[in-house]
């Protein structure tokens, strides 16, 4: 489904000039698997999702999404995926029905099969109640669901989950997780990016450990036990980085 | 592009605005409201200005005249005002003789301080002997005889004065108040004098000069209106797209709503038009908007002005058609501007530029000489008002003249601007720009470790810019060139100093390979045939192109004559030359070199960075153009450059760029050199150039023209067919446009 080969990307800083924001990773998630990148704060994970979904340009190497190239397809490639990412908002002067409708018309979806689509996923992700409601008067849980029930209008093959737990509560963050387990079974590739070990550790199926714009280590949870002698994942992942930084003395910028 | 996306965009971003409750209060409360407060206002002002009381001081009383009385009951006699109202706002107090020292009463420090104390608003003083000396005119008038003296007739009668102070308005007020009063008394006394004589009454001013104002009352409101409707409709206009393009780009930034529509289907263009549209709505509604609220209110104070009737009867029409380019155009420079803040609050920063820019290009026809030529109506943004102008006050055999220019340059500025925020959604630095704390050491470290085998867009541009500046400020630093001598030296040092060095030190600094920046390898890699072919080439192109320019140059010349100072300069400059070889050395050599190095090396292979070659190419020669500085050279300094700026793309070498550089010029130089006497010798010269009947000078002649555009378009597409190489971002970009040719369709 998502196959990324030599993935890099190069910012330029007014501050700091030239910034390495991912350096010739690689990595591949299939469908009905849930792939985590696993990282710090400024891994280079969000760089490496909005590059999968085409809101920024790799400097290197290649990224495919169901089979469309993201820099020479990238309408083809938005059709595939769903986004979901707690820096993104809702539209504070629309309903959250309006917007969901907004972007499912966007995607082309005419109605009834529009209303259809719409009528379930409220129901499925208990919306009905902040149906009418204002995106200035939710909640950030509310808000979130929105931006769930946005990214899956369309019904896409491939689901971006970019730290969509951050700002949560103990409740909203269970009942998403839930959600993206289930969207599995029905067969989705989704891509989830955190940087909470247990979440990662619960739900994904393949784990890249991201740091500095490298991927340390990457591989189904109980492959990378075994390789690494760590039966911890914090552990395994303090350890991976740390070793990283020491064999870097020089620090790379991110 | 999908329209039915754009449509939904354009939709939903309307509906959003007209939630808003600052956007609703620009567009539809403040203009009901404005204008009925402003009218009221200012009627309350006049009213206040009408009604407010002075007080002057009277110094003097005593040397008055018993008759005609210029006061009546301690106060100025009502006749002289008219009315008794009138009298009574202007109240008096009078200095006696006795308060008044006889030194002091010449003193006007006095008189000053006591205006500047507030005892008074204004000083009225009667001089010593006025009296005596008005009735002695009086005497003389009445009594004089042919045979006295002319000294017997010769009476002066010293002048009263009146002081105020301009610092303060009711002075002013007071001032003019005191001054109908004396001079209508004055005239009283004239009247009087000429009655004693047996003189006419119109012995003194024995009769007046009749006007006739040959403009009908409608035509005297349309000139009237035609200067204010234009004015308030485009900065109502640039007003209205201002806070929608800040709140759909810089808010949608702030609210992280943006990242989401970028990762939609929608594309870059669609999300732009549909912003564009909706900007342009509410700049539309929100010109309409004022303008009838301003004609709402305009209907009830013109009651109040009985010499001002309404606007012409057309104008709405006419606003409207004229509304549309114009809300087009504001609408898109604001939205690429918005685009760039990262905020609402910097977005307010950014544009206010905009509004600086845009305000003198709306003031200029309100100057005298501001009137629809065809040099004026290609002026963006001026150029509409004056044809709107033009409408308002009926010329429409002038407005239907000189439309096409106005609506091909507003066009064009419009697809500029359009282009350039579209250009604006597509860069990952404006959109995901972060507030970032500036070093400027790390900066310039990261700079010279980080170059690459060409220089960035940015470099580029900076060099364009640097260039621009460094010869602007030479030109006040270097004495201003009086003869041919004086001028070589002038281009020798600018061409060095400023268009070489800088170019040459920033390919070193900025760029891993100069040989690739400066293009300072062989023509046309890979065939030794075409590389040889292409240097003849570009020298025949050069004449080839040559006759058309010179055409164009006597076009640009009748739209934008050179100032009567600058021929005379230039004429001057000319006069005495030194041998030829010297002046095609300074003049055509040394500036091809210099500016090709620049403007075709280090800016263009910076520029091509940015994906278009033509949009490179363009925009290298804008620079090439403005650093000439005579805005008649610019224009076809620009079409030069587009021509030598293809030659490199093609080449890839800077050597037949040089070639044409040095070819043109030389054409140029050798031009000038022709004489009458020369061409009458020559007929073989004939067939070539043929000299302007009335300017003087020589010009091509048009069989030149049609051979040398013929054998022009042959060497273009010669080296169009020429295996040019690409930059990587100009082969990214093909290949995107390519597989956008074979995207699939979706439902």
């Amino acid at each position: 489904m998502i196959h990324a080969h030599n993935l890099s990307k190069e910012y330029s800083d007014l501050r700091r000039g030239k910034l390495v924001a991912l350096a010739s990773v690689n990595f591949s998630a299939e469908a009905g698997e849930i792939f985590g990148l696993l990282g710090p704060n400024g891994a280079g994970k969000t760089t490496a999702l909005r590059i999968i979904s085409t809101v920024l340009r790799p400097t290197g190497g290649t990224v495919t999404v169901n089979g469309y190239d993201v820099v020479t397809q990238p309408s083809e490639v938005r059709h595939q995926i769903g986004f979901v990412s707690a820096n993104t908002g809702v539209y504070d002067r629309m309903t959250a029905w309006e917007e969901v409708e907004y972007f499912g018309r966007l995607y082309g979806i005419v109605q009834p099969r529009l209303r259809a689509r719409m009528e379930y996923l409220f129901d499925r992700l208990q919306m009905n109640d902040i149906r009418d409601l204002l995106g200035a008067k939710m909640s950030t849980g509310m808000k979130q669901k929105v931006s769930i029930a946005r990214a899956l209008v369309h019904d896409p093959p491939v689901l971006i989950f970019d730290e969509a737990t951050s700002g949560l509560d103990v409740l909203v963050a269970r009942a998403l997780l839930q959600t993206v387990a289930e969207l599995r079974q029905y067969g989705k590739c989704i891509v989830f990016s955190t940087h909470i070990m247990r979440e990662a550790e619960k739900l994904c199926d393949h784990i890249a450990i991201v740091h500095r714009g490298h991927i340390l280590t990457s591989g189904r949870l109980d492959e990378l036990r075994e390789v690494h002698g760590e039966q911890d994942l914090e552990e395994l992942f303090f350890r991976l980085i740390s070793e990283h930084d020491a064999a870097h003395r020089r620090p790379v910028l991110i | 592009m999908k329209w039915s996306n754009v449509k939904l965009i354009f939709l939903r971003e309307v509906r959003d605005q007209l939630r808003d409750r600052r956007t609703l209060f620009m567009i539809a409360v403040l203009p009901v409201v404005l204008y009925p407060l402003l009218g009221m206002s200012m009627f309350q002002v006049a009213q206040f200005v009408r009604e407010q009381p002075t007080k002057v001081l009277v110094v003097g009383r005593w040397r008055l005249p018993n008759s005609p009385e210029l006061f009546e009951n301690g106060r100025f006699s009502a006749r002289w005002f008219g009315d008794q109202a009138a009298s009574e706002l202007l109240a008096v107090e009078f200095v006696s003789e006795r308060d008044l020292a006889p030194d002091e009463e010449r003193d006007a420090d006095r008189w000053r301080s006591a205006i500047d104390l507030g005892r008074c608003d204004a000083v009225l003083y009667v001089p010593p002997d006025f009296g005596e000396r008005l009735e002695e005119l009086r005497i003389a008038v009445r009594d004089i005889r042919p045979e006295d003296s002319e000294a017997a007739r010769d009476i002066q009668v010293p002048a009263p004065q009146v002081f105020y102070s301009t610092a303060t308005e009711k002075s002013q007020l007071a001032m003019r108040r005191v001054g109908q009063a004396v001079s209508r008394w004055s005239e009283e006394v004239g009247r009087e004098n000429l009655a004693l004589g047996h003189l006419p009454q119109n012995s003194a001013e024995p009769f007046k000069v009749s006007e006739h104002d040959t403009a009908t009352t409608g035509h005297r409101d349309a000139a009237l209106w035609s200067k204010v409707l234009p004015f308030m409709l485009l900065i109502w206009a640039l007003t209205g797209a201002f806070y929608p393009a800040i709140d759909l780009c810089a808010g949608e930034k702030e609210r992280g709503t943006l990242e989401t529509l970028l990762s939609s289907p929608a594309e870059r263009i669609e999300i732009v038009w549909g912003k564009l549209l909706t900007v342009m709505l509410f700049s539309t509604a929100t010109a309409v908007l004022n303008l009838v609220s301003l004609g709402a209110t305009g209907a009830i104070v013109l009651r109040q002005l009985p010499r001002l009737g309404p606007p012409p009867a057309l104008a709405p029409l006419w606003l409207l058609i004229a509304l549309v380019p114009v809300a087009a155009l504001f609408s898109a420079l604001c939205l690429a501007i918005a685009a760039f803040a990262r905020s609402t609050k910097e977005g307010q920063y950014y544009l206010m530029p905009l509004v600086l820019v845009t305000l003198p290009l709306v003031m200029i026809p309100m100057a005298p000489g501001g009137e629809l030529t065809l040099g004026n109506s290609l002026i963006p943004v001026t150029g509409i008002v004056l044809l709107l102008r033009a409408m308002l006050e009926g010329n429409y055999a002038q407005a239907l003249l000189y439309g096409p220019p106005v609506g091909l340059v507003t066009l064009g500025c419009c697809l500029l601007a359009i282009r350039w925020a579209v250009d604006q959604f597509n860069s990952e630095g404006v959109l995901f720009r972060e507030s970032e704390r500036f070093d400027l050491r790390l900066w310039l470290r990261q700079l010279l470790h980080d170059r690459e085998s060409t220089p960035t867009v940015a470099g580029a541009v900076f060099c364009g810019v640097l260039i621009l500046m460094l010869r602007f400020f030479m030109g006040f630093a270097l004495p201003q060139p009086d003869t041919f001598f004086d001028l070589a030296r002038v281009t020798l040092v600018s061409q060095l100093a400023v268009v070489a060095t800088p170019a040459l030190l920033m390919t070193i600094m900025l760029s891993r390979s100069p040989t690739k920046t400066l293009l300072l390898c062989p023509p046309v890699a890979g065939s030794l045939m075409a590389a040889l072919v292409s240097l003849p080439a570009a020298v025949l192109l050069a004449a080839a192109v040559y006759p058309t320019l010179s055409w164009l140059g006597v076009i640009v010349q009748q739209l934008y004559p050179l100032s009567p100072q600058l021929k005379e300069l230039l004429t001057r400059i000319f006069h005495e030359r030194p041998e030829l070889w010297k002046t095609l050395l300074i003049m055509a050599v040394v500036p091809a070199v210099c500016e090709e190095l620049a403007f075709r090396g280090f800016i263009l292979s910076g520029l091509r960075r940015m994906g278009h070659k033509w949009r490179a190419i363009i925009v290298s020669s804008l620079f090439f153009a403005v650093t000439h500085l005579i805005f008649q050279q610019s224009i076809l300094t620009f079409l030069v450059g587009i021509v030598i700026g293809y030659v490199a793309v093609q080449s890839g070498s800077l050597l037949p760029c040089v070639l044409y550089h040095i070819t043109h010029n030389s054409i140029t130089i050798l031009m000038s050199n022709v004489q009458s006497a020369t061409l009458r010798e020559h007929p073989v010269l004939r067939l070539l150039v043929r000299e302007l009947p009335d300017e003087g000078g020589l010009v091509c002649t048009w069989s030149a023209v049609a051979v040398g555009g013929i054998v022009a378009i042959a060497i273009l597409l010669w080296f169009r067919r020429l295996p040019s190489a690409m930059s990587p971002e100009e082969a990214l970009q093909e290949a995107i446009a390519q597989h956008a040719e074979h995207a699939p369709t979706y439902p």
